[in-house]
């Protein structure tokens, strides 16, 4: 219950207001003007990112590339401590 | 510890606090996004580097049918396909502020990168496909062989004959031609220090396999 209105709230963030992407370039295969960042939309993320000169989309970048190197670290990690306890309760039968 | 996995903190660091501190030129629209090229990029060269290693140790397993290689190219496409992820993740986010939309059918270099990623996918998903450990690699070591075949195509090739929105591509200013020069101070080394992390992250997961694989051949055959 809480997890799906946390999960919405989440979702309303990263959404764009009514006025979808100012180019569409699902349509579009390629247009000389990059009009992006001349209507980057409403919400928190979308303005909060767009300041300062999109220096966050940089930080945003960074943090992407460290998240998934952690999640996939972490994961090899679980793998080791499978192979440990393995070990340690063979160890014992012995 | 070894002394490279210390070089390569340092080094890392380095790259990163000159990545955002470097005075760059203005260029409306990209502004400071023009930074990612010190993160996005690179993403791409490990990624390049580890299907390339997994690539030589397929190679080298078909040739010297070594347990050991197996495992390398299995852990050496592991990591690729985590850089891969990064890049596609890092261009994503990328691309909305500048492209204005998170993901575009129109761009080859975008579709095709994740097109090259699930070809890597379906290795995985062909290993788990066997139990025989000797089948296994073989099979695998073919087809990781065919699937690094298609990368230079579906990232090189294909994406500079179409319209796209990447430098290099067809209509557009290659990348050495649009790119300022002092922005070179930091991207190559930025290249290095993420293939060499790259690395570090291959050796961690190759370890841990090896050592998975010897565990698994002791409670199928005990002594």
């Amino acid at each position: 219950m809480y997890l799906t209105q946390l999960l919405f709230v989440v979702m309303s963030m990263f959404q764009d207001s009514t006025k979808v992407a100012p180019m569409d370039t699902l349509s579009v295969a390629y247009s000389d003007k990059w009009m992006a960042a001349a209507n980057q939309g409403e919400g928190f993320f979308m303005s909060f990112m767009s300041s300062n000169n999109l220096i966050f989309v940089v930080l945003g970048v960074t943090l992407i590339i460290w998240t998934v190197l952690i999640v996939y670290l972490s994961r090899v990690d679980k793998t080791i401590s499978k192979l440990e306890n393995q070990l340690n309760h063979s160890s014992n039968e012995a | 510890m070894k002394v490279w996995k210390y070089l390569i903190i340092v080094w890392m660091s380095l790259v990163i606090v000159g990545g955002f501190l470097i005075q760059i030129p203005f260029i409306p629209i990209l502004e400071q996004t023009a930074r990612n090229l010190f993160f996005h990029v690179p993403m791409w060269m490990a990624m390049y580097a580890m299907f390339l290693m997994s690539l030589y140790h397929s190679i080298h397993y078909l040739r010297k049918t070594d347990w050991l290689a197996d495992i390398k190219a299995e852990a050496a496409a592991k990591t690729g396909i985590v850089f891969g992820v990064c890049g596609l993740l890092t261009g994503s986010l990328w691309a909305r502020f500048t492209w204005g939309t998170w993901w575009t059918f129109a761009e080859p270099k975008m579709n095709l990168a994740a097109l090259a990623l699930m070809i890597y996918v379906a290795y995985f998903m062909l290993r788990s496909a066997f139990d025989e450990p000797k089948k296994r690699a073989r099979i695998s070591a073919v087809y990781n062989i065919f699937a690094v075949s298609t990368i230079p195509f579906l990232l090189y090739v294909v994406p500079r004959q179409l319209t796209s929105l990447h430098p290099g591509a067809d209509g557009n200013p290659a990348f050495s031609e649009i790119t300022a020069a002092e922005l070179r101070f930091i991207l190559y080394p930025a290249m290095v220090g993420f293939i060499a992390l790259s690395y570090w992250v291959y050796e961690i997961t190759y370890r841990a396999y090896r050592v998975r694989y010897i565990s698994e051949q002791t409670i199928s055959n005990p002594q």
